[in-house]
């Protein structure tokens, strides 16, 4: 009953925490000293009070902003986000296209993190001051400090272009067709219709990408958790695990990486988190067109229908994310209560 | 490219859209459907860092989709290559020019058909003219200097003009003037009439559809990802040799580069100038740059109250003798060409680079004295970050800085993002600028933007009544768009160009070439500044 509260509290707050990231976007995005007409309007057009008076009208920028806001929320109310000035197409229509293929990516780049970085912080703390301590170390210093853009195109010209071991760049080989979409996800979607080459094709070229991107959150994983695990592993109750005869495998699974976790946990909220938002380095590299390159391109063009459509997406994400990440503790620590 | 493997076809994109009119578009399913079972001649993959914002003619000027609109719509005329001096019939089999140079009569060409089977006709050529025209959008001005447009026969088009003007025929190759099946399109939203900017909803359709008579059809496009255009087989000129071109969205040049050395891609179309130099030499690519129209200068502002010193000619002239031009050409990239005054080299009448101010920095510093101004200190407005056509601005910003500080003019730095940057720079309150004009089209005319109280001209707040030699140059460039003798209308330009060099408050830098690289197995690939690649001309071997 409190559980269910709880989850009912937090989906009635999202509409209100939506608003108000939306307000925010609309306001920040209108407070760049410049008019989108001329990132869209050609200079001699620019030069026409006709020509720009029409496209104006068209986009709906010569109403009052308040009035804009409002026509904007009364659309999004009716599940209508508007339409990209830049695509000419409705924006769900292009975070539909793009969304799926960041989770893609990000959902990939996350399982990368946490299969290396959890156990590898997990060894370095066990067996603290050897060479697994080292190594560990030396992967996070250069997960968390290595520049993303500068690992994407070395991997790309070691891998693909020297040694090719790894695909082009982009979702799919160029003559490989796009499964019919039911996720929007590649692989799934391959695999559920039953399209094994297809499948393979796109997990052939999620790896690259998925590797790089995964890097910064291995190191901060890896370090967070072996940081968590020194300071568990010198606690009382873990001292009398051992005491008490446990196998040490059981003392440190069992008691002491329950513990270290919950931070980590945290961190991995937020890291998963960042990744959907979408990469933007990452994707511009690889030609994979998902989020970020679209936020980058919507911000750079002032396409306030995408600024806006990607705000609120991006902001219900973090907050699914949070709640997922809230109700993962309480199921790990009983001492935390939700609700 | 890598082998073929297992070809599938895209599923078309379907926008919102009536049912009407679903018939009319059987040919284009079975064309399509044709071109989908057999895919002999080969497929192009064209790297390309997609500029597409629309795929409506009427709507856009960006330069990947003026490319599509050439390879799915025919023009009246058209350039070869990467000619832009001598427009060629395609359409229009011929036309004739009327004595007041007013009034051009086109011979409408017979046999050329649009996808679904129709026979193009003046009417359709009336109602696309007539729907860029009254759309009102980015392209409408291509239309501004006509009156009237008529059809005498279906074979016979007529367009009155406002007053002479001799670069009609050029403006007419703009793939935005493109052709459309005008019954397809009124059936799907498209309207024409003057009231066209409320009453046309064709760009839906027109993004997923090309109702043109050009060698290829739109068979697919997602935004973000790749355009596939499949061969016409009814094209009147004869079928194209390739059967599919795959354009792919890859915004990266370095991407591009590598995707072209390894063959996953057939044409790398926006390459940097650091790329096509790390391709040449590489077995089996070609690399090339083409003349581009696009020009690049600085402009200062004459409103005293905006551009303090840089309002002072003596200082304006010392700007133009102070920069080390070389040295800025090397920035500019291979196959850069100094810039001497407003008209891109690609055009008759432009003055040649030998012609150019030479770098003087004794004299600028004379300059100055002369002018009492010592110590000049100003604000160097400009897109940080820009890249355009290869050239990187941020350290040709840099040098010009430093060049100028060597004759004791101080600039402070004022970068800011492109699209603030356009703003500024057509806001007319930057005090000096960098910044570049793309020509729209292929015609020394388009250049006339920059003569006082035009559009660049004004945006410098230069004024027809600032000098006697700006009461001239505006006199010398009203005759000249107007003047239908081919030999006057050059000496005029010279004329133009050599009084901009001397006495405007723009200083001409350069125009660069464009890099480009294709597979050693491609053929016909040329680049043309107004549209980049014509992929008609294209074919593969082997």
């Amino acid at each position: 009953m409190r559980l269910a509260a709880y989850l009912a509290r937090r989906v009635l707050l999202l509409p209100l925490l939506l608003a108000g990231v939306s307000l925010l976007s609309f306001v920040l995005s209108h407070l760049v000293p410049a008019d989108p007409t001329a990132a869209f309007i050609g200079p001699r057009a620019a030069g026409d009070p006709e020509i720009v008076a029409a496209f104006k009208h068209e986009w709906g920028l010569d109403r009052p902003l308040p009035q804009q806001y409002a026509i904007y929320l009364w659309k999004l109310a009716h599940g209508d986000m508007g339409m990209s000035i830049a695509t000419r197409r409705p924006v769900e229509v292009d975070l539909r296209e793009r969304f799926p293929a960041t989770v893609e990516l990000a959902v990939t780049a996350m399982a990368i993190a946490v299969a290396v970085g959890l156990p590898l912080g997990i060894l370095a703390a066990v067996h603290r001051r050897g060479p697994v301590d080292e190594a560990a170390r030396i992967v996070s210093l250069l997960g968390v400090s290595m520049p993303v853009f500068w690992l994407g195109l070395v991997a790309i010209i070691v891998f693909y272009a020297q040694l090719g071991w790894a695909p082009a760049p982009g979702r799919l080989a160029g003559d490989v067709s796009s499964p019919r979409p039911i996720t929007g996800l590649f692989v799934t979607d391959a695999l559920l219709r039953g399209d094994l080459p297809t499948a393979l094709d796109a997990l052939k070229h999620l790896v690259l990408p998925a590797l790089v991107l995964s890097f910064y959150s291995i190191g901060s994983i890896t370090r967070l958790m072996r940081a968590t695990m020194l300071d568990v592993l010198n606690e009382d109750y873990v001292r009398t695990a051992r005491a008490k005869g446990l196998p040490r495998p059981a003392v440190i699974v069992r008691h002491a990486v329950r513990n270290a976790f919950i931070p980590v946990l945290t961190l991995m909220g937020l890291n998963f988190g960042n990744l959907l938002a979408g990469a933007v380095v990452t994707e511009t590299v690889f030609s994979w067109p998902g989020l970020g390159q679209y936020a980058f391109q919507a911000a750079s063009s002032l396409d306030f229908p995408a600024i806006m459509g990607v705000g609120m997406l991006i902001a219900a994400t973090y907050l699914t994310i949070s709640l997922l990440v809230d109700l993962t503790y309480a199921a790990i620590d009983p001492r935390v209560r939700v609700g | 490219m890598a082998g073929l493997g297992r070809i599938g076809r895209r599923e078309l994109l379907q926008g919102a859209a009536g049912a009407a009119g679903l018939s009319a578009l059987g040919g284009f399913r079975n064309l399509l459907a044709a071109e989908g079972a057999a895919a002999e001649g080969g497929t192009l993959v064209v790297g390309e860092g997609f500029d597409i914002t629309t795929l409506d003619p009427a709507r856009t000027l960006d330069l990947t989709s003026c490319m599509v609109h050439l390879a799915t719509y025919d023009t009246l005329v058209t350039f070869a290559g990467e000619d832009l001096k001598t427009p060629k019939p395609l359409l229009a089999s011929s036309w004739h020019i009327s004595r007041d140079g007013k009034t051009y009569t086109f011979a409408i060409r017979r046999g050329a058909k649009f996808a679904t089977g129709r026979e193009l006709s003046a009417d359709d050529v009336k109602w696309s003219f007539d729907r860029v025209k009254n759309v009102k959008g980015i392209a409408a001005f291509l239309m501004d200097g006509v009156d009237a447009i008529a059809v005498r026969d279906p074979q016979t088009l007529i367009i009155q003009l406002k007053a002479p003007q001799p670069s009609l025929i050029p403006i007419l190759a703009h793939p935005s003037l493109g052709v459309l099946d005008s019954k397809t399109v009124a059936e799907r939203g498209g309207n024409a009439s003057p009231d066209a900017k409320t009453l046309d909803h064709a760009e839906q359709f027109l993004n997923q559809q090309s109702p043109g008579t050009g060698p290829f059809i739109l068979q697919s496009y997602s935004p973000s990802n790749e355009l596939v255009l499949v061969r016409n087989t009814n094209y009147w000129r004869g079928t194209p040799t390739l059967a599919r071109i795959r354009l792919r969205n890859i915004q990266e040049p370095a991407s591009q580069q590598l995707q072209i050395e390894r063959g996953d891609i057939d044409v790398a179309d926006t390459l940097g100038h650091p790329q096509a130099a790390a391709l040449r030499g590489r077995p089996n690519v070609v690399v090339k740059t083409s003349p581009s129209a696009t020009t690049f200068w600085i402009a200062m502002n004459m409103d005293p109250t905006l551009g303090g010193p840089f309002a002072n000619p003596k200082v304006q002239q010392a700007v133009r003798y102070a920069l080390d031009y070389n040295g800025i050409l090397k920035l500019a990239g291979a196959g850069a060409i100094r810039l001497a005054g407003l008209l891109s080299p690609s055009f008759p009448g432009a003055l040649p680079a030998s012609a150019a101010v030479k770098t003087d920095q004794n004299k600028a510093r004379a300059l100055l004295k002369e002018g009492g101004m010592t110590d000049v200190h100003g604000k160097f407005s400009y897109p940080s970050g820009w890249v355009r056509y290869g050239v990187q601005i941020d350290p040709i910003i840099q040098k010009i800085q430093s060049d100028l500080a060597e004759v004791g003019i101080k600039m402070d730095l004022d970068g800011s993002p492109i699209v603030t940057a356009k703003q500024l720079a057509r806001s007319g309150k930057a005090q000096f600028m960098l910044y570049s004009w793309a020509a729209d089209y292929a015609d020394q005319d388009d250049y006339l933007v920059f003569l006082p109280g035009r559009l660049v001209g004004a945006r410098a707040r230069w004024t027809p009544d600032s000098s006697p030699a700006a009461q001239e140059i505006t006199r010398l460039g009203h005759e000249a768009e107007t003047e239908t003798d081919d030999r006057k209308r050059v000496a005029l330009y010279q004329k133009v160009d050599r009084l901009f060099a001397d006495s405007s408050p723009f200083v001409p830098l350069f125009v660069p070439a464009v890099p480009y690289a294709y597979r050693g197995n491609v053929r016909g690939a040329t680049y043309n500044t107004m549209w980049e690649l014509d992929l008609y001309a294209i074919n593969k071997q082997g």
